[in-house]
């Protein structure tokens, strides 16, 4: 036995019904989360999520683990700082190991711009409570003794903003631990069950159409990732959202301890040891739409190169595993949580490649709204119709990140 | 190396030395001005399949061309110049 | 013969052994138990060779010197932890090879599909594990990227086929003492055999080892129905014995046999996942590779998954909890993700999940990599992206400023005096390099009406001779970019514009007004000059004496630009103004920068001359208000918002943006970017960061929004600063906030010269003093004469002196059919309607009288021999070069744009001039390294 095996953990699967109070859609981190905070909070468990492969295989199970609130406006920065305390307690509220491991992230500048970006960024984050502080290329090295401060000779550190509340978190506990949390409570979760249509009734959203036969709902929830976009034209939506694929690799074992989680914008990646001692990287999105799974070379290839400049210790790591999600990308690089202007129709997506961070809070507050009918204050900013109304949430402190 | 695109001018490179390009199609049900210029502005069909896509061969001849990919696959079905 | 060392311990061994194989000779297992495979499908052998961790010493020649240890996790710290740049940090090298068909494997059926494909007359490459080629994956491409005894990484780029023919692995033995010592598979035990390795008492157990028994061979106990089943093996720390019992009759006696070795052969498994991992590739799978999987019973006891350390009752224990998907129950034991990638588990677990569940699931999704490479092999072949270079860069360096990285460029930062550099702006004249900036010649009959399309001002009332400041949007009405507009003065030229953006832009401009002009269907020519034209900006009160004291004749006024010769170089000076004084801006050919640089500061040494940086630039500009795309805009900016109203026209007609400022127009305004000015003092800072920049600002209690810039100085008894300002419950503007918990007042105006005199003022051209003008020679470029030059033994990079000509396709193949420069000089169809030719401007495209035809200085290049070339290009070009010559193709080198232009015996690279230095550092790192390979 190894200490990872899941020895706590018991998830219960029951035969779908004819109805429920409410439907999910996706039983990934965001759909469960709304599930668990569903029966946790609001005491609602008669309630459903349909997942197409099964629980936690899509990206909740295919990202980089990281939790972080250090974004670039007042609203994320407040709603991401909501998740990273939940995340902090997330392991007592459930009694579950989710070898939750507070960090800190580095993030780094190697020019002038960045240096102001991430000055900027550190004011921004401690004004609205998420503790961010800019430290020097003494404290940088200080934190994480295996970076090349001359970056390779040609990146230098010049400084790097520092998040010390950064963490991980097993990623596939998190989603079944609240899958767990939901169906002690009595929710259902349904396994290889595609959603094949939304059954209407007038305007309104009234069920779904499974592989497993009709099912009526009092209200219906997409937390679809990737494939967003098919189950929103079921209820007739057109979304501002293009799917983007999101790699990430794995090395094997590094025998050293490597402290914080370590990005570069100007780089493009990120890297942060796993709780398994391998060393985990990833990057931006590819830029051209796509929803294909299979991973790449090139990809693998420069973020080696990259990581490298500034990292050169990893060398003679060996690459162990390489993996692809594909990610939900809105317009602003912001989420998307709430009504959809379809009676009976949730949604939450634009997750794009920073879903896992905000699972607890994603769900806590898609919960809140569904149980009570009012848009919670912490999400009213990242509705659907922000686009209309012309109050796009762009971050620049989210744009093409972990 | 990863996906090829064909570019008329100078042949299978890289995907790395293109620009991506959209081609937005704005529905026909839509009428008022204003829902049209949203729907160009920030929807997206999003298709799982076969599209039709702009790509600009930035490392290269520096010109737009059109080719056919399917998203879920990335493998492209037709070249052809713009 | 071959020395080396194992955790200290001296070995020797016989040449051709694999470091497996060496250490059994002296009897040293490398993990200390398990069952050997001696085909790398196992973890049973993992050691470190040289400082990398999970090496397979079965795969791995013994070699004179290497460091082998035998715990595999690693040995020492490989990188030194010090600020010095370490050579760790630097990629393998990389080998590219294109082939029509690779095979993979070279086993029976694998030389057989070599065989087949090569009488078909088709370019075959073969890998072969057995030569140390191993496989890390198949990707998209289609690429098949494998290691190389030569210490290189090849990279295979089939143009049709790929074959897997990698055979079968051997199952593994999954009982309880399975992680004994002892303990090999069938094709192991012949190979042991062969090598001359005393296996003592063997046993076997499943299928009869193949070929000659070894002699020691003292039973054979076949599985499965009719025979029996293994029990276990027992021993402490190496097997004893080993246990069966009669098949399918569990209450059976057990069976104990004394054995030095057990020789298993339980079944095969495909060794399939190169095959799977490609799916949609054309791939083929051929001989053991594409055996139906055989299953193993399912397992009762012992490890399943020697990677994680996964046994049977961890698979019971996560069953029982309701993880039944195979890939749940991966994640939730991690079997199947070590080295061998479910290499020996897969196989045991299905069979358990097909007894537990009634239902064969499929094996869980092929990932690479197959065989793990190291970090530095992966990188093999990738580069950091390059910073661009302006052609002033060394000038810049001589005197002393901290370049920095900005919108793709080194900038100079700061020349270390920002204070007199602030003041030379504002009380003498200074220097400021500008060549970064995005620059684009356009022409057409459809010139006007297309600009009129792509800037919300009215390009119409520009009149020749006129420049303009424009906005440039993007179809959510959000500034995209800004620059200067400028319509020729000479009416010959037509409807001929010079457009600019800003330096983190430039990447971006050329392929936006492509597309657009494309999408409205506009017959216009558009030439690229960013890199041709440097661009020096004169500012200061004494400006206009500095350009009159270096020779310039006439000057424009405010608004307006012309061609005037300045210190002997042609130039295009557009006069308007970012850091507030009097500027002019000095359009000129690259190769004459240096020139035009030195000999303005030579011009202007009476008013004592300085040059600034982009620091300097910022605080200028600040205390005229202007914004910086990025560092005061947002992706939400649209012009309202950013008071910039007075730059767009809604009564012309459609262009870019425009219908979405007519729609954002119609919603209530939420917040506004505004100047402010702090009280004096102003906001402590510290003094490492004086800047308020990102500080909240605050309406009474409420947030109102935030700093964008703010360069830590004081103008005219005030702090000047911009930031978001968002507007009241009443939709008012604050006039007064605070920031830092200073008061902060808005204004309406520049903090600095509010009426924008000092910009504007009049200029008269006074004579100077006649012994104060320069004479300087006039710069006469004579076009390179590529034809003519020969590849030199250590190739350099030169500036290319040529031609440009945007034209349309049929007049460019008229031109070409009858070229009006001098016979010999080669021409380069860089694309249908664009000509690069190494001869001089002077000429006209008869057939396009909206032809651009100018002075290209924007690339560098170098011939190379033949083998030079191939050379370096086999490393740092992975796509597939033209087999005609003469040939030009385009595309990324050495991950730089390059065309590279093929003629017998040589090869001519151009590259763009401001990466130029970058790429003579990978040209001769890359030959460098493969000298010796030459020898």
């Amino acid at each position: 036995m190894n200490e990872f095996v899941e020895r706590q953990m018991k998830l219960t699967w029951r035969p779908p019904k004819k109805s429920y109070d409410v439907v999910i859609v996706g039983a990934g981190g965001h759909g469960l989360a709304t599930a668990y905070y569903l029966a946790t909070r609001h005491g609602m468990s008669n309630v459903a999520v349909f997942e197409r492969g099964y629980i936690g295989g899509g990206n909740s199970g295919r990202n980089t683990t990281i939790i972080r609130a250090n974004y670039g406006i007042p609203a994320a920065v407040r709603f991401y700082q909501r998740s990273v305390d939940l995340y902090r307690g997330l392991e007592e509220e459930t009694d579950r190991w989710l070898m939750h491991q507070q960090k800190g992230i580095l993030w780094m500048a190697h020019s002038e711009g960045a240096v102001r970006a991430e000055r900027m960024r550190a004011k921004l984050n401690t004004e609205f409570g998420a503790q961010t502080e800019f430290v020097g290329p003494q404290q940088v090295k200080g934190l994480c003794p295996q970076l090349d401060m001359s970056g390779g000779g040609r990146w230098p550190v010049l400084g790097a903003s520092y998040h010390p509340q950064g963490a991980t978190a097993r990623h596939d506990r998190v989603v079944w631990a609240l899958a767990e949390g939901a169906m002690e409570r009595g929710a259902h979760v349904h396994q290889n069950t595609p959603v094949d249509g939304l059954i209407l009734d007038g305007e309104r959203v009234a069920g779904v159409r499974t592989a497993a036969g009709d099912v009526a709902a009092g209200a219906v929830v997409s937390a679809v990732g990737g494939h967003v976009s098919r189950i929103a034209a079921m209820a007739g939506l057109r979304l501002p959202i293009r799917t983007h694929r999101l790699q990430a690799f794995v090395t094997n074992h590094y025998q050293r301890q490597f402290g914080p989680i370590v990005a570069s914008s100007e780089l493009f990646f990120y890297a942060s040891q796993t709780a398994r001692g391998e060393m985990l990287l990833g990057a931006e999105i590819d830029p051209q739409p796509s929803f294909s799974y299979r991973s790449s070379h090139d990809f693998v290839q420069d973020v080696c190169r990259r990581a490298l400049r500034l990292l050169p210790f990893m060398s003679n790591l060996r690459v162990l595993r390489q993996w692809t999600g594909v990610c939900d990308m809105s317009p602003d690089y912001s989420p998307i949580m709430g009504h959809t202007g379809v009676p009976g129709f949730y949604i939450t997506t634009g997750w794009g490649t920073w879903g896992f961070k905000a699972i607890p809070a994603g769900g806590e507050q898609m919960a809140e709204l569904i149980a009570t009918g009012e848009v919670p204050e912490l999400i009213a900013p990242f509705g659907l119709d922000r686009f209309a109304r012309d109050r796009t949430m762009a971050d620049r402190g989210s744009a093409g990140t972990h | 190396m990863s996906l090829r695109i064909p570019c008329p001018t100078c042949g299978d490179r890289s995907v790395h030395e293109f620009v991506h390009g959209e081609i937005r199609r704005v529905p026909d049900h839509l009428t008022d001005p204003d829902e049209r210029d949203l729907d160009f502005a920030f929807h997206h069909d999003n298709e799982e399949g076969v599209v039709t896509e702009r790509w600009f061969h930035a490392q290269g001849c520096r010109r737009w061309f059109e080719i056919r990919r399917d998203t879920t696959t990335d493998r492209i079905v037709v070249a052809e110049a713009s | 013969m071959a020395t080396f060392l194992v955790d200290g311990q001296r070995v020797e061994t016989r040449a051709g052994d694999n470091l497996l194989v060496a250490m059994l000779r002296i009897g040293v297992h490398p993990t200390g138990g398990g069952c050997l495979c001696l085909g790398g499908d196992c973890p049973n052998c993992l050691v470190t060779v040289d400082g990398v961790a999970y090496t397979r010493s079965c795969q791995v020649p013994a070699r004179d010197g290497m460091v082998v240890q035998r715990d595999h996790l690693g040995g020492e710290e490989p990188a030194l932890l010090s600020d010095e740049p370490t050579s760790a940090g630097d990629a393998a090298p990389v080998q590219h090879v294109h082939c029509d068909t690779v095979v993979i494997g070279q086993g029976d059926s694998g030389r057989e599909a070599a065989r087949e494909a090569r009488d078909g007359g088709l370019g075959v490459v073969t890998l072969n594990a057995r030569e140390g080629q191993h496989v890390t994956g198949v990707y998209p491409g289609p690429l098949v990227v494998a290691s190389d005894q030569a210490g290189c990484v090849l990279h295979v780029h089939p143009r049709r086929e790929i074959v897997v023919a990698t055979g079968a692995a051997e199952l593994q033995p999954v009982v309880p003492g399975s992680d004994l010592e002892g303990l090999v598979t069938a094709r192991a035990a012949a190979a042991l055999v062969t090598a001359g390795i005393d296996l003592g008492r063997a046993v076997a157990v499943g299928e009869r080892p193949a070929g000659p028994p070894p002699d020691s061979l003292v039973a054979h106990f076949p599985v499965g129905e009719g025979g029996w089943e293994l029990v276990r093996f027992e021993g402490d720390g190496r097997i004893e014995a080993v246990v069966l019992r009669r098949h399918g009759d569990a209450d059976a006696a057990e069976e104990r046999i004394e054995c030095d070795t057990a020789v298993v052969s339980l079944g095969r498994s495909p060794r399939n996942a190169l095959a799977r991992m490609a799916s949609d590739l054309p791939v083929r799978v051929v001989g053991g590779a594409a055996r139906e999987p055989e299953l193993p019973p399912c397992p009762r006891e012992g490890t399943v998954c020697p990677c994680s350390g996964v046994t049977v009752a961890d698979l019971d224990g996560v069953w029982e909890r309701g993880f039944h998907e195979m890939e749940l129950i991966k994640r939730a034991t991690l079997a199947g993700t070590g080295t061998c990638q479910g290499g020996v588990c897969l196989p045991y677990l299905r069979s358990f999940l097909l007894e537990r569940g009634g239902r064969l699931q499929p094996a869980f999704t092929a990932r690479p990599l197959n065989r793990q490479l190291t970090v530095r092999e992966l990188a093999a072949g990738a580069h950091t992206a390059v910073t661009a270079r302006s052609p002033l860069h060394d000038e810049h360096l001589s005197r002393g400023a901290r370049m920095d990285r900005a919108g793709g460029w080194w900038r100079p930062w700061t020349y270390g005096r920002n204070d007199d550099e602030y003041r030379s702006v504002r009380e003498r004249v200074s220097l400021g390099d500008v060549s970064s900036l995005g620059k684009m010649a356009i022409s057409g009959p459809d010139a006007e009406a297309f600009l009129e399309r792509i800037v919300p001002t009215k390009v119409a009332t520009i009149r020749p001779g006129r420049c303009r400041y424009v906005l440039m949007l993007d179809e959510r009405g959000y500034l995209l970019d800004d620059g200067m507009l400028c319509r020729e003065a000479d009416e010959d030229a037509g409807d001929r514009f010079f457009l600019t953006s800003t330096s983190g832009g430039s990447s971006f401009f050329e392929l936006w007004l492509r597309d657009w002009a494309e999408a409205f269907d506009c017959d216009v020519r558009i030439l690229n000059q960013t890199a041709s034209l440097a661009a020096i900006n004169v500012t200061g009160p004494q400006a206009a004496r500095l350009l009159v004291r270096a020779g310039a004749r006439e000057l424009p006024a405010f608004g307006r630009h012309r061609h005037v010769r300045v210190a002997g170089v042609d130039c295009r000076i557009v006069r308007l103004s970012f850091t507030g004084e009097l500027s002019y801006e000095l359009h000129h050919p690259a190769a004459d920068a240096r020139t035009l640089w030195r000999r303005l500061l030579t011009a202007g040494a009476a008013f004592n001359v300085q040059p600034h940086g982009l620091e300097t630039l910022l605080r200028l500009r600040l205390e005229k208000g202007h914004i910086v795309i990025g560092q005061d805009t947002d992706y939400d900016s649209t012009p309202r918002r950013l008071a910039h109203e007075w730059a767009v026209n809604l009564n012309k007609g459609d262009f870019v943006g425009r219908q979405a400022i007519l729609r954002t127009n119609k919603r209530p305004l939420d917040k506004r970017l505004a100047a402010l000015r702090a009280e004096d003092p102003p906001p402590r800072r510290t003094a490492e960061d004086p800047s308020a920049e990102g500080a909240a600002i605050h309406d009474g209690e409420r947030y109102a929004g935030y700093v964008t810039s703010d360069a830590g100085t004081t103008a005219g008894g005030g702090r000047p600063m911009l930031g978001w300002l968002y507007l009241d419950a009443e939709g008012n503007l604050p006039r007064e906030v605070t920031v830092d918990g200073r008061t902060a007042r808005r204004v309406d105006g520049p903090t600095y010269d509010a009426d924008g005199e000092r910009a504007r003022v009049t200029v008269e051209i006074t004579s100077e003093s006649p012994q104060s003008l320069r004479e300087f020679p006039v710069a006469r470029p004579e076009a390179t004469d590529l034809a003519a030059e020969a590849p030199t033994g250590r190739p350099r990079l030169r500036r290319l002196e040529a031609t440009r000509v945007s034209a349309t396709s049929a007049a460019l193949d008229a031109l070409i059919e009858q070229p009006p420069w001098l016979a010999g000089a080669l021409a380069f169809r860089t694309a249908p309607d664009e000509l690069l030719v190494a001869a001089s401007p002077d000429f006209e495209v008869d057939d396009d009288s909206h032809a651009i035809v100018e002075r290209e200085t924007a690339f560098s290049y170098v011939w190379l021999e033949d083998a030079t070339a191939e050379r370096f290009l086999d490393r740092e070009c992975e796509w597939r070069r033209p087999d005609a010559r003469p040939a030009l193709a385009q595309g990324e080198v050495a991950g730089i744009p390059a065309k590279l232009w093929f003629e017998p015996g040589r090869t001519l690279i151009l590259t763009p001039a401001p990466f130029a230095d970058a790429f003579q550092r990978r040209l001769t790192g890359s030959l460098a390294e493969t000298d010796g390979d030459a020898a």
